[in-house]
Order: structure tokens, then sequence, then C-alpha cells
């Protein structure tokens, strides 16, 4: 791909400014009625997609350069795909979050990549992941729990824990509980320790060419180690193992933990008996939500039909977010007993993003943290006390916007209630 | 591609904008800039059809009236143009001219709901608060706005100050010109000017005294589009929502849906003749029922709207999928019944109101020889028109074939009037889409508020044609169009309708001059030249507030004053 297959995408924006607001379908008030951080934070139009597509046709037409300021308006995004979303409300020839990928891997082929995003490639590239860390430090979370090595054992599925549940301290406990849940239910679960990052977060960062190194080696893996479902309660993990691995090879079944334990739940595999008395709201995870979506393969030309009217020859897969992982988690949530979930006003598809995405966390903390805190605002405003996701970039980034609010309002992994509610949990998440 | 005419603002005055906005919110950026230059329609009036218009030489980001005021006498002392927009869309929201260098305010700082005034009705808002969060905040309270019909993205200070406000309630709750009580104007000069009662300190209850009556300057029928000073906030009368005051909204994207209360009805009408559509419109807005009332689905063409709306409602199908609906026997049945049709939304103030409305419409379609449109009545559909028209929340699929539409026609007036102009529009698509270029989705692509005046009494029907603005060929048959439109309306004895307002942009001075000259009533924009004297005598407004020059008008009409 390049800048100039995004060119028609550009001249065919009307510049309604939909990509800036949730689906108004949805808007439920003033106050939450926004879509994209970039705008919000930034203001001017180029921090929507639909000024991006405009940066890149006037790149594209030699009317500007790379300046210090285009390289801000590509980065400064999280990616989240609620531009996408509220797009395709009305179009169905616009891909604007493909084109905010696009933008991204154009300037970093041009060598004008944040000066951040230096040593984070390079972690990727070494093998140890966005973090750094040595295989040993990775898996030092599955101490005790009496998972399976695919090296020399069989297992129903391989548990990806991701980078960051598995390296970060306070979320150790989140990836343990997965475990000891799917473990409880009878699920064979297995893990390789020597695999490293998913390099998702590269192909996020504009590394097309990295993540794609880093998505064959670890197929390969899985392929020697006989792999044949993915389990992950990391929902970054899961949209680079479901939505972007399959452009590299693939065939494998990819679930998110709370996938399986929601089967588990409805098959009567596993029972969630003991009360969590709590009120929460659930965040959807972009990730896992608007863009959870499944991969389709396509491979066509765009054509005219009824004179101008655009389709595509055979027709294109359509990702607008009507298909994301949004129900499994909430189902889970009901099945806990004395657990009240109660809804923030941008949910599912029009979800405001945690803030971390699109290397944001990374690039760009201030603004992070912001994005972060509006959400806390909204989860506040619901008047739960406990605000639950499933994805942990979400969570970093909340526990830290709590701390810097003082926000009265606790943060968990659903699957931290899930454990509790097992009775193998104790009485405190 | 030829480069863009570039304005460098002296460092002075840059700095001094840094000073009002602070430095995060201005920008000189090319590339920053060239977001603000391209916008919808420009293909169709600039040279060799670029996208983009006139670059401005900065954009401003002000926060508060008192910026905006001292953004304007800037402009004022540095000679340049203001050219303000709320969400900013459509050509003319941009700088018009290549020789002037204009500072492009972005009001989307300025966005707040400052209140809702429950007991008297009304909303005072700033330029970036759009109808669909002011409406969800009216609703909480058993009150409603007219949306405008461009969709509730658009800023309500925008239609009721600057702009055209009707929509398909405007039928019950009248347009936003006639809604909007007290404004806050910042005129060219830099002047801040309170209207009406809000001018004498009696807060902002109405538009037109005590206090300074200037709403007729302000906006008169299609206001100034930003060419007369920046609004930067208004009161605009709400109306009952006789409706729930949460909407539990259902459906799946795209097509959300909305409960239908039982107080509320929703149904497509369809009548076999045009004839018979001007007779139920009258009888319509004779028995005084309905709440929501507009011709809508018959955007995406009376050849294809059936197939369309049913695509559209099944989330696994696409464009792709419009051609096999079209072949399908009972699809070809309903394109056939609902080819002359127009939606209607009736509510209650009770069960024997909504009852005796229902009864009342059933009558009128006895009389006028119409029908219910069954399929679009069902529970999916019903649900999903209540959804449409009661938020206005997907106008954008006005653009939906291909990215680039054009509103031809449009003129408005009584039924029977704009009856007389159906078939000329009609076979004047049909001709212009023969070749391909155009979308061909039959000749009547028209759609249009019930009534565009509050009570009823006059409406009017846009084309909506469909051209890619990424094919030159085919833009360039849109522009033809347009041109073909004029030709056809005033062959036929009728004004040019909006595809003319559109096209003007692109002119020259004298060309609009010349085009006023020769309108109805030229002295109107003599009158306005004074206005512009008065208010802008350092010529801060662009274009978008048309005046005759006055050397012009004195050799043609007296003394030109």
């Amino acid at each position: 791909m390049a800048l100039t297959d995004f060119r028609a995408d550009a001249l065919r924006c009307t510049r309604c400014s939909y990509c800036k607001w949730i689906p108004f379908d949805l808007v439920k008030s003033h106050r939450f009625a926004k879509g994209c951080p970039s705008i919000e934070a930034h203001g001017f139009h180029a921090y929507s997609a639909g000024g991006r597509l405009v940066t890149m046709l006037s790149l594209m037409d030699n009317r500007s350069e790379i300046t210090d300021t285009v390289v801000d308006i590509a980065f400064k995004c999280q990616l989240c795909g609620n531009c996408d979303v509220a797009c395709k409300l009305c179009r169905y020839d616009m891909e604007p979050l493909a084109a905010l990928h696009e933008l991204r891997a154009h300037l970093v082929e041009q060598g004008r990549a944040p000066e951040s995003y230096g040593p984070i490639i390079e972690r990727v590239r070494s093998g140890t992941g966005g973090k750094g860390y040595t295989p040993t430090e990775r898996n030092a979370w599955a101490e005790g729990l009496g998972v399976k090595d695919l090296n020399t054992e069989k297992a129903d599925v391989l548990f990806f824990p991701g980078c960051t549940y598995s390296l970060d301290e306070n979320l150790r406990d989140t990836v343990r509980a997965s475990v000891r849940v799917l473990l409880a239910a009878g699920v064979s679960v297995g893990v390789l320790p020597e695999t490293g990052c998913c390099t998702g977060l590269a192909y996020h960062m504009g590394y097309r060419d990295d993540f794609t190194t880093g998505a064959r080696r670890m197929l390969e893996t899985w392929a020697w180690a006989g792999v044949a479902t993915v389990v992950t309660p990391c929902a970054d993990c899961y949209q680079t193992f479901k939505r972007l691995y399959p452009t590299v090879g693939g065939g494998i079944e990819v679930l998110h933990t709370l996938e399986l334990v929601d089967r588990l739940i409805q098959n009567g595999r596993l029972k969630l008996t003991m009360p969590v008395p709590l009120t929460v709201t659930y965040h959807d995870p972009c990730h896992l939500g608007r863009q959870g979506e499944p991969y389709v393969p396509w491979e066509g030309v765009e054509k005219k039909i009824f004179g101008q009217a655009v389709v595509y020859d055979p027709p294109r897969p359509r990702y607008n977010g009507a298909q994301g992982i949004y129900e499994a988690p909430r189902n889970v949530l009901r099945a806990i007993p004395e657990l009240r979930l109660v809804e923030m006003e941008r949910n599912r598809e029009a979800a405001w993003c945690c803030g971390a995405g699109g290397a944001c966390r990374e690039a760009y903390p201030e603004y992070s943290a912001w994005a972060a805190s509006e959400r806390i605002q909204e989860a506040t405003a619901t008047g739960a006390d406990t605000l639950v996701t499933a994805c942990s970039r979400c969570e970093l980034n909340f526990t830290e916007a709590i701390a810097a609010d003082s926000a009265a309002l606790a943060v968990h992994d659903v699957l931290d209630l899930v454990l509790r509610a097992t009775g193998e949990g104790g009485t405190s998440p | 591609m030829t480069g863009p005419v570039t304005h460098v603002l002296p460092r002075k005055a840059y700095r001094a904008l840094e000073d009002i906005v602070g430095a995060e919110h201005v920008s000189e950026d090319p590339a920053v800039l060239d977001t603000y230059a391209f916008q919808w329609l420009a293909e169709v009036v600039r040279p060799r059809q670029s996208p983009y218009m006139p670059r401005p030489a900065a954009v401003v980001m002000p926060a508060s009236t008192e910026e905006v005021q001292a953004v304007v006498k800037l402009a004022n002392t540095w000679g340049l143009k203001v050219k303000p927009h709320s969400t900013g869309w459509y050509h003319w929201s941009a700088p018009v001219k290549d020789e002037d260098p204009t500072l492009q305010l972005d009001l989307r700082r300025m966005g707040r709901l400052i209140e809702i005034d429950e007991s008297n009705m009304y909303a005072v808002v700033e330029p970036y608060a759009i109808a669909a969060q002011v409406q969800a905040e009216a609703l909480k309270l058993g009150l409603n706005l007219n949306i405008p019909g461009v969709g509730c993205s658009s800023s309500i200070v925008a239609s009721a100050c600057a702009y055209h406000g009707a929509g398909p309630s405007t039928y019950f709750m009248g347009g936003n010109a006639e809604n909007v009580l007290g404004m806050e104007w910042v005129t060219p000069e830099g002047d801040i000017l309170r209207t009406g009662s809000l001018g004498s300190g009696d807060g902002w209850f109405c538009s037109e005294g005590p206090g300074p009556s200037v709403r007729g300057i302000c906006r008169g029928t299609l206001g100034s589009r930003g060419g007369l000073g920046v609004y930067t906030k208004c009161a605009i009368k709400l109306a009952p929502s006789f409706g729930p005051t949460t909407w539990e909204v259902g459906g799946t994207l795209p097509a959300y849906r909305l409960p239908v209360a039982e107080t509320q009805r929703v149904y497509t009408l369809a009548v076999p003749t045009w004839n018979a559509w001007a007779e139920i419109y009258y009888k319509i807005y004779d028995n005084e029922i309905g709440y929501i009332f507009h011709r809508q689905f018959n955007l995406a063409g009376a050849d294809l709207a059936p197939a369309f709306w049913l695509m559209y409602n099944d989330h696994t199908k696409t464009l792709s999928d419009v051609p096999a609906l079209v072949d399908q026997p009972q699809i070809k049945e309903l394109t056939e019944e609902m080819r002359i049709s127009f939606q209607i939304i009736l509510a209650g103030r009770s069960q024997a109101d909504i009852e005796l409305q229902d009864k009342i419409l059933d009558a009128i379609l006895a009389e006028v020889g119409g029908w219910k449109v069954e399929r679009f009545c069902e529970t999916d559909m019903a649900e999903f028109t209540n959804m449409y028209l009661q938020r206005l929340g997907h106008k954008h699929i006005n653009f939906v074939w291909v990215g680039g539409y054009i509103g031809s026609w449009m003129q408005f007036g009584t039924p029977d009037w704009v009856e007389g102009y159906v078939p000329i529009a009609i076979a004047g698509l049909e001709r212009d889409a023969k070749g391909g270029l155009l979308v061909q989705c039959g000749g009547d692509a028209m759609m249009g508020s019930g009534s565009g005046v509050p009570g009823g009494g006059a409406t009017g029907l846009e084309q909506f044609v469909s051209y890619d603005p990424a094919d030159l060929e085919s833009t360039k048959a849109g522009i033809r169009h347009m041109e073909d439109a004029v030709k056809d309306a005033t062959s036929h004895g009728f004004p040019p309708g909006k595809e003319f307002i559109y096209l003007q942009i692109g002119w020259t001075d004298e060309e609009i001059w010349e085009a006023l000259r020769n309108s109805r009533q030229p002295v109107v924009y003599d009158f306005q030249r004074q206005i512009k004297e008065a208010f802008d005598p350092n010529n801060v407004g662009d274009r978008m507030y048309p005046t005759l020059p006055a050397a012009r008008l004195a050799g043609e009409h007296g003394n030109g004053t």
C-alpha cells in the first residue's frame, strides 16, 4: 500500500466531520458526544480522520511538505477507530482508519517517526517486546500455575499473556487469574515460554516490516508447536492475532479469554457462585470492540455500478465495528452474582478510547493521560464504584489517571472479578 | 497540480494572534491550512476542478467572544479578511478569493450549551454546539428542537444566525431563522452587539426588541454565511417533544432504530401522481396533523431507494448487494408502490390525540387515493425511520453512492408550484445521467421538508445528483448538470435553484454583480451594500454577504440608495 492508494478516499471525503463524533443516534448528552480524542485534544481539523486524509492529499499534491507539525498530526492519534465507525455510518467507499495507518507508515519510511519511537522499536526488533524484558522475566508470571510447556507437552489452547500483563507487576495477578479460571473450568492450558512480543505495537507505530518479521516468527513457532487455538487476555494482542496476523499467514483460531470464559459459563463448565457486590461499568477496549472484527481475506478492485456508484469486485469486507466483541464481556459480568453492570454513555462501538492506543502511551504520555481522564469522568458519572476492562494497556492508563485525578473509582480486569466469583480469588479483587 | 496562492502574515500580526488565542491555537503550517482549504463542492467551482478552496493565511481558534472580538479588530487593523465557521461544511465556509489574505476562524473551542430555560423553552448555545447535543439535553426535559435538513452534526448558531435552518421538523417546530431569539454578534468592525431582548438586559427570550432589532440585517432569509461578522452565541426556541425523555436506541450499526412510542406513528406514505402529492401536502397542512414531515428516502433515487434502504438495514450487506435486490420481483413491486412517497411522524399529546390524527390521516389518504407503504411501516423500518428523522444522524448518506453530491432545484413555494418543476427536474437528471457520468438512480432523487415554514404552506424539493469527485469527467458532468439545471429552470419560468447558489462561489466579482443586477429585486443588494458600508467599512467580511457596488447600481436604479 502507499499514500496514493488512498487518493480516492481523500477526494471523496466531504469534510462532514462525522469522524469527530460518536454515531449521532447514540448521543445522550452534550458532555459525552465527542468521539475522537485527537481532535478534542489538539483542535485543528488536521487532527481528525478527515483532516489527515487531506493532509495526505496535500503531501501527494506537493502543496505541503513533511514538517514537524505533519509528524505531530500523524502520530498524535490513538488509532482507536471511532472515525472508522462514524464515517461508515453513511459510506461504503471509505477506509479512514486504514488511511491513518498508511500515513504513519509513509512517514516512518521517510525517516520521520517521532524521536520517542526509536528505543521502542529497537526493543521490538531485539525480540524483547516493547518493554525490553528478558524471556525469564517475561515468564515469571506463570510460576506455580501448572501450565504446560508446549515445547514438550500438548494442551487445548496456547495461552498468550501479552507483554504488559506478564511484565507489569501490578497486572500479573490478572494474567494469573485468567489461567486459574481456565484451569478451574477444565481447560488444558499451554504456553510457549520463548515467544516474545506479538509486534502489534510495531504495526501501529508504522513499522510494517518489523511487524511482518515478528508475525512470521511467531506463526512459525506456533506451527512448530502445533498450536490450533490461541487465547489471550490482552485486547491488543487479540486484535494483532485476529486481524493483522492473517495478512501474513495463519489459520489459527484466536479467542480473547473473555470469549472463552463466556462459552465456559454458557455450557456450564464454569460456575460463578460467589457474590461480587460491586457496581461496575465496562470499558470496551478499541481492539476488542470496534476493531475486534474477524479478518476476511480480500483482493479485488473498485468498479462502478449505476454509472458512478462505487463497489468492489469481489465485494470488499466491511469493517465498521458492528461485529466487534461487545457482548461476551457483558455476559460474563452479568453472570457474576450480585454484580450490577451500568453502562457509560459511550459504549460498544461508540466507546471513548482509554488513550493508550496508537503508541500514544509511549510517545505522548500527557495526551494519553488526558484521554484516560476523560473516560474516568464518564465512568464516574455512571455512579459505578468500579471500572472494568479487558485490556492491559487500558487498565494501566486508567489506573494512572485515577491516581492523578484522585477519582474514587477502582479499576479491574473483568477476569479479576470472575476469579473472585469462582471462589478462588479471595474477597477483595 | 498548481501550487496554492499563499499569503504570509506579517510576523507582528501573527504574534498578535498568538497573544490573543495562545500559540497552540493558531497555525500557518501549509498542511494544516490545506485541511481548511479542502471543502465539499470546491471541485465544482475551482479552476481545474481543484478540491481546494483558497488557502487561508492562518487558522485561528478563539475560545471566547472576547477573543473573537480581538481577532476581528486585528483583522481590521491589518487589512485581513475574517472567515468564521463552526462545524465547517460547504465550500463557502472557506475563503472564497485567492487574492484575499484571510483568517479562518475555527470556532470549535466555543461549543458550550450555556443553558436550557425549560419554562421559557429555549436553549442558549455557542457555535460549536451541534444539534445532536442540544437535542439530547432538551429531550431530558420533554423538549425538542428543529434540526436543519443538513443534519444533527450541524451548528445551531450557524443555521439560526448565518444560514438556512429548515428541516423535517420545521413544519411543527419552525425553522431556525424563525426560532432564533437573542444573538451575540461580533460585527465586522469588532463591536459586540447583543440583539433583541438580550441587548436591553432582559435575557434571551426575544429576537426583536426590547433592544436592537437587527435580525433582518444579520440574517435575512439565507443568512450572511460568514460574510458579515461572527455570531458567538444565540438562543434557540425549543418545542415539546411528545415522546420519551430518554431514547432506548436499538438496532445494529449503521441502521439504528428508535422504538415508536404509543403516542407516535411513523409512516411512509405514497400517492399515485404528483398532483396527488401536492394535494396531500395541502390536506396535511390544513388538518394540522404531523410532527415530522419529510420526503427523505427518495434521496437514493426512486429506482433504487427501496433496495438501498433495505440493504442499509442489513448490516451484512453493502452497496454491492443493491443490484441483486433491485432485480427481486418483490422489490420491483415495492419500487413502483413507493415511487412518489414521503415520510410522516405523528405525535400525539395523548392517546386520544394520536388516534384522532390517525383517523384524519386515513381520511386524507382515502381522499387523495394514497396509501401506507406497508413494508416501510413494519416495525423494523418504522423504528429506523423514527430514528433517522428524529435525530437526523445519517444525513451524510447524501454522499453514499460515490462521495460527491450536488443539490439542484430546491426552489421553495407552494406544493402545486413545486409540482410544476418536478417533471422538469426529473427529465433533467435522466438526461444528464444518461451517459453514465452521474449516478443513474432514476430521475426522481428529490428530497425535501414537508414544509419549510411552521404550520405548513410552502415546501421545496432538492434533486440529489451524485458524481465522483475522484473522477474528473464525472465531476465535469456534475458541473454541466448544475448549469443545465439553471437553464431548465429559467427556460420554464422558474428561478434558478440551489445549484445556482453553489456555482456562484466560483465566479468573479463582475459575474456575481451581473447576476445580482439581473435578479428579481436588485435593490436588495444595494440595500445590503449600505448595511455592509455601515457595519464593515474595512471590508473584513467576504462576498458571502452579497452586495452590488454603488457605481453599478447608481447608473441603473437611480442614485443607488
